[in-house]
C-alpha cells in the first residue's frame, strides 16, 4: 500500500516514510491485509448507512432543504493516553478559567480593573450582555458544554485554536462515526484499548440535571432548537432522543407568571432547565434581538428570577471571542496562578494599535478572522488570498480593527485519508468535548475534522470538510 | 401527554404514510387491470384510471382529460401518481411529506422507524433518474409499497405505546377509512349503473379489482366465498367488523383511538364525532343502500370524518 508523505507539518502516523509510530504499526498493518476490493465494498456500505440513517448537515445559502452527509473517513485518528492525560488536564484547566473569567466579568470585573484583559475589549463584544451584568447563573456555571479546537504544531504540540463557549456542535458525529466505524471495520477495534464514548448523552442529561432549579422534584430538561432548517439540527434531535427528554422549538414554549412552559396536547407543563441550541441574540425577543421569531418572549426574566437554568447560560459567549483568546494564558495565569498546559497560536488583536499596524502590513502570511463569526465564515487565509482580496479585506479591516484578529499560519498536522480510492495525507484538527456538572468532564475522544481538499487548511464541515472517528486509548497499550 | 407541535408531525406522519400505501396499492391494482382489459373493452380500461384521478385528484384538474388512447392516459395517471413531485397525492410526494414530519419529530420516533421511512424514501427517489416504462413503474411502485409495509412494521415493532404513537395511529386510522370512503364514493356510481348484460366475467372482475384495491379480496372470500355478488362485496367493504379496510372497523378504529387519547376524562368532541358515526356504521346494516341510499349515506361518512379531523385538529394541535 502506498502512503505519499505529508507535504508540511506534523505527520500524525509516521515518524519518517515507511516507519509508522508505534501506535498506528497495529492499524496499518490491519489496513494492508485489506484487497482494493474489500474497501471499496467497505467504503459503500459506509455511505449507505450514512443515507439511510439521514445522519446529514444542511448547507446555508443552497437550495431550501439541501441535505448532505458529513464525509466520513474511515482511517482512524489514535491518541495515546499520555497525549491524551495532557490534552485532558489542559481543558479542565482552560474550563475553569473560562467560568472565572464569566463570573467575574458579569461581576467585579477585577480582571478589568487590574488591567489583565483590556475593559474595552471585553464591553465592547457584541456577546458581552451588559443586561446580564451581576446575574450569577445556577451553580455559578456559565459553560456547561464547551467545545474547544486543537491544532498540532509542527513539532506534533497541541495548540488551543479556539474555544466554542456558546452551542458548540458536533458530538453527535462522534458517536455516530464510532457507531459506523464499528459496524464497517470491526477488524480495526479487536487489539487496541479504545476508550468508551457512548456515555456522553448520560453525562449530559446529569450536568443538566446539576443545574435544575428544583432539583428534588424530578425536573423536566428540553432542548431547544431553532428547527429543521438549522444545520445543527440533526445533533439536536440525536440528543434529544439519546437523553430521552423532549426537543422543542420556541413556539412550543410559553411564559406565565415566570415560569416556562411547553404546549401539550392536554395542557402545558414546567420546564426547569433548557440545553439550548439558539445563540443568546435569538432566546428572547423582549431583551435581545426583537425580531427574532425562534425564542421565547419573557425567557430571560425566568432565568434572572432563578425559575430555569439555560445552558450554556447566556453571555457566555464574549470568554470565546476570538480576541479575548489572546489573553488566555494571562487569564490562567491570574485565575488559577498556574502556567497554562496547553499553548496556543500567537494573536495579533486589531483593537491594540500595534498589532493592527503588524497585520496590515504582513496581511500576506497572516490568518485573519473577524471576532463575531464561526465555521470559517468572514476569514481571510492571506497566504493564499490574491493580491486583489488581500486589498478588499483590508478596506473592510481599516473600517473596523477592533473586529479582527491575526495568527500566523500554523501547518497543522495531516492523516492518511481515503481520497478517490487512495490514501493521501489530509490536514487535521480536534474538537474534544468538555462538561461542567459536579465537576468538569473531557469525553475521551472528540470530533477529528478533515480538510478534505488537498493543501487545504480549512476543516470546517460547511467548507469541504469531513470527519473521522478518534480513538483515546486506555493507558494500557497494545 | 406531549408536545402538540409533536403530536401534529406524527398525525400527519402517519396519514401520509397510509396516503403513500394506498396509492401506490391502487395504482398497482388500476394498472393490471387496465393493462389485462384494455384489449377487450377500451372503456373500462379507461374508466380504471379516471376512477383513479376521482379518488387523488390533481390541483389542476382539468389538464387530465385529452388523451388519446387509454394506454397514453394510463401512463400518465402512473406518473403522475407514482412519482411527480408536484402533484399533491403521488406516491412520491407522500412519502416525502411522511418523511419530512418524521424529521422534525425524529426525537419520537426509533431509529428503525426512521431508517426504513428514508430508505423507502430515497429509493423511489432514485427512480427520478430512471427512464420509466410499466414494468419500471411497477417495480418502483411494489418496492416503495414493500416499504411502506416494511415502515409500518418498525412502526409496530419498535415504539413504546404512548401518547407520541396514538396520535400516529390515529392519522393513519383516519386516513384509511377516510381513503376507503373516498374509492367507494369514485367507483360506486359506475359499478351500480354498469349493467352486466354483455361481459359477466369482466362486471365481476371490476367487482373484484375493487375488493384487491382495498386489500379486501380474500377477506371477503374468508366471509363469502369466492362467488361475487355486488351487494355483498359493498356491504362487506361498509359493515364489516374485521376487514380492517371496512369503514365499520375503521371508523371503530378511529374511536378508540380518540378515547384513549381523551383519557378517562368526559369525551372530547372529536371523539363524540367517531363514537356516533361508529354506532350509525354498527347498526345501520344494509338498508340504508336501497334505493340509490349508498351515495348519500357515503358523503355522510365523509362529511363526518371531515368534521373529526377538524375538531381534532383545533383540540390537540391548536390549529
Amino acid at each position: 500500500m502506498n502512503w505519499p508523505g505529508v507535504p508540511s507539518g506534523y505527520d500524525e502516523v509516521f515518524e519518517e516514510a515507511g516507519r509508522p509510530r508505534p501506535h498506528y504499526a497495529h492499524l496499518l498493518s490491519i489496513l494492508e491485509s485489506f484487497t482494493a476490493e474489500d474497501v471499496e465494498r467497505r467504503e459503500r456500505l459506509q455511505r449507505l448507512a450514512l443515507m439511510n440513517q439521514g445522519i446529514t448537515f444542511t448547507v446555508y445559502g443552497e437550495e431550501e432543504g439541501l441535505e448532505r452527509i458529513f464525509p466520513f473517513d474511515f482511517v482512524p485518528r489514535i491518541i495515546p493516553a499520555a497525549e491524551w492525560k495532557t490534552i485532558q488536564d489542559g481543558l479542565i484547566q482552560r474550563i475553569h478559567t473560562l467560568n472565572l473569567f464569566l463570573q467575574d466579568v458579569y461581576h467585579e470585573q477585577r480582571c478589568l480593573k487590574e488591567r489583565i484583559i483590556p475593559a474595552e475589549l471585553v464591553l465592547s463584544r457584541r456577546e458581552f450582555k451588559r443586561e446580564l451584568l451581576g446575574l450569577a447563573p445556577p451553580r455559578k456555571i456559565f459553560t456547561h458544554v464547551v467545545g474547544t479546537d486543537l491544532i498540532r504544531s509542527e513539532t506534533g504540540a497541541y495548540l488551543v485554536l479556539e474555544d466554542n463557549c456558546r452551542v458548540p456542535s458536533g458530538v453527535s458525529y462522534v458517536l455516530e462515526n464510532r457507531s459506523l466505524l464499528n459496524r464497517v471495520f470491526p477488524e480495526f477495534f479487536a487489539s487496541y484499548p479504545v476508550r468508551p464514548i457512548k456515555e456522553y448523552p448520560t453525562l449530559l442529561l446529569d450536568t443538566l440535571l446539576f443545574v435544575a432549579p428544583r432539583p428534588s422534584q424530578s425536573p423536566v430538561v428540553v432542548v431547544l432548537s431553532p428547527g429543521i432548517h438549522n444545520s445543527a439540527y440533526f445533533e439536536h434531535s440525536f440528543l434529544a432522543r439519546e437523553m430521552g427528554v423532549a426537543l422543542v422549538e420556541g413556539r412550543d414554549l410559553l411564559v406565565e407568571g415566570n415560569h416556562v412552559f411547553m404546549r401539550r396536547t392536554h395542557g402545558k407543563q414546567q420546564i426547569d432547565v433548557i440545553y439550548r441550541r439558539i445563540d443568546d441574540d435569538f432566546l428572547d425577543p423582549l431583551t435581545f434581538q426583537r425580531n427574532s421569531l425562534l425564542g421565547v418572549p419573557g425567557l430571560i426574566n425566568v432565568y434572572r428570577e432563578g425559575n430555569v437554568a439555560l445552558a450554556n447560560a447566556p453571555g457566555a459567549g464574549v470568554a470565546d471571542d476570538k480576541a479575548v483568546y489572546a489573553f488566555m494564558p494571562e487569564l490562567i495565569r491570574y485565575y488559577l496562578g498556574e502556567a497554562p498546559l496547553l499553548d496556543q497560536v500567537p494573536t495579533y488583536v486589531g483593537l491594540r494599535p500595534g498589532d493592527f499596524r503588524y497585520m496590515t502590513e504582513h496581511l500576506d502570511q497572516l490568518v485573519v478572522k473577524t471576532t463575531g463569526d464561526a465555521g470559517g465564515y468572514g476569514m481571510l487565509m492571506g497566504p493564499f488570498a490574491s493580491a486583489e482580496e488581500r486589498t478588499s479585506y483590508l478596506e473592510k479591516m481599516k473600517a473596523n480593527p477592533g473586529n479582527y484578529i491575526a495568527q500566523p499560519l500554523v501547518h497543522f498536522s495531516s492523516h492518511p485519508t481515503r481520497v478517490d480510492g487512495r490514501f493521501e495525507p489530509r490536514r487535521i484538527d480536534l474538537r474534544p468535548f468538555i462538561l461542567y456538572g459536579d465537576r468538569i468532564r473531557v469525553l475521551p475522544g472528540g470530533l477529528t475534522r478533515v480538510a478534505l481538499r488537498r493543501g487545504s487548511f480549512v476543516v470546517n464541515s460547511s467548507q469541504g470538510g469531513g470527519s473521522k472517528d478518534t480513538w483515546v486509548l486506555a493507558p494500557r497499550e497494545p | 401527554m406531549i408536545l402538540s407541535r409533536v403530536a401534529d408531525a406524527l398525525y400527519w406522519m402517519g396519514r401520509y404514510l397510509e396516503r403513500a400505501e394506498n396509492a401506490a396499492r391502487l395504482l398497482l391494482v388500476a394498472e393490471e387491470m387496465a393493462t389485462e382489459v384494455v384489449g377487450l373493452d377500451e372503456e373500462l380500461a379507461r374508466a380504471e384510471w379516471d376512477d383513479l384521478r376521482l379518488i387523488f385528484p390533481s390541483p389542476d384538474g382539468g389538464r387530465d382529460a385529452v388523451h388519446a388512447s387509454p394506454a397514453a392516459s394510463g401512463q400518465a395517471a402512473l406518473a403522475e401518481l407514482s412519482i411527480d413531485p408536484r402533484h399533491p397525492y403521488s406516491v412520491f410526494f407522500s412519502l416525502k411529506k411522511a418523511r419530512d414530519n418524521a424529521r422534525t419529530v425524529r426525537e419520537a420516533l426509533t431509529i428503525e422507524v426512521f431508517v426504513n421511512l428514508n430508505e423507502t424514501y430515497r429509493e423511489l427517489e432514485a427512480y427520478h433518474r430512471l427512464p420509466m416504462d410499466l414494468p419500471t413503474f411497477r417495480n418502483a411502485l411494489s418496492e416503495s409499497h414493500r416499504g411502506i409495509l416494511s415502515t409500518v412494521g418498525a412502526i409496530e415493532q419498535t415504539l413504546s405505546r404512548d401518547p407520541g404513537w396514538l396520535f400516529l395511529r390515529l392519522g393513519e386510522s383516519l386516513e384509511r377509512v377516510f381513503r376507503t370512503a373516498v374509492v367507494l364514493r369514485a367507483k360506486l356510481p359506475a359499478l351500480s349503473t354498469r349493467e352486466p348484460t354483455v361481459d359477466l366475467p369482466l362486471f365481476y372482475s371490476r367487482w373484484r379489482g375493487l375488493l384487491r384495491g382495498l386489500s379486501s379480496l380474500e377477506n371477503y372470500r374468508k366471509v363469502h366465498g369466492a362467488r361475487m355478488e355486488p351487494a355483498d362485496a359493498l356491504s362487506f367493504l361498509l359493515f364489516d367488523p374485521h376487514a380492517p379496510r371496512s369503514l365499520r372497523y375503521g371508523t371503530a378504529a378511529v374511536k378508540d383511538l380518540l378515547e384513549q387519547i381523551s383519557g378517562p376524562r368526559e369525551l372530547s368532541l372529536p371523539a363524540r364525532v367517531m363514537g356516533k358515526l361508529a354506532a350509525e356504521l354498527a347498526y345501520q346494516g344494509q338498508d340504508v343502500l336501497r334505493d340509490g341510499g349508498g351515495l348519500p349515506f357515503l358523503d355522510h361518512v365523509l362529511g363526518e370524518l371531515g368534521r373529526a379531523h377538524e375538531t381534532l385538529s383545533a383540540t390537540y394541535f391548536g390549529s
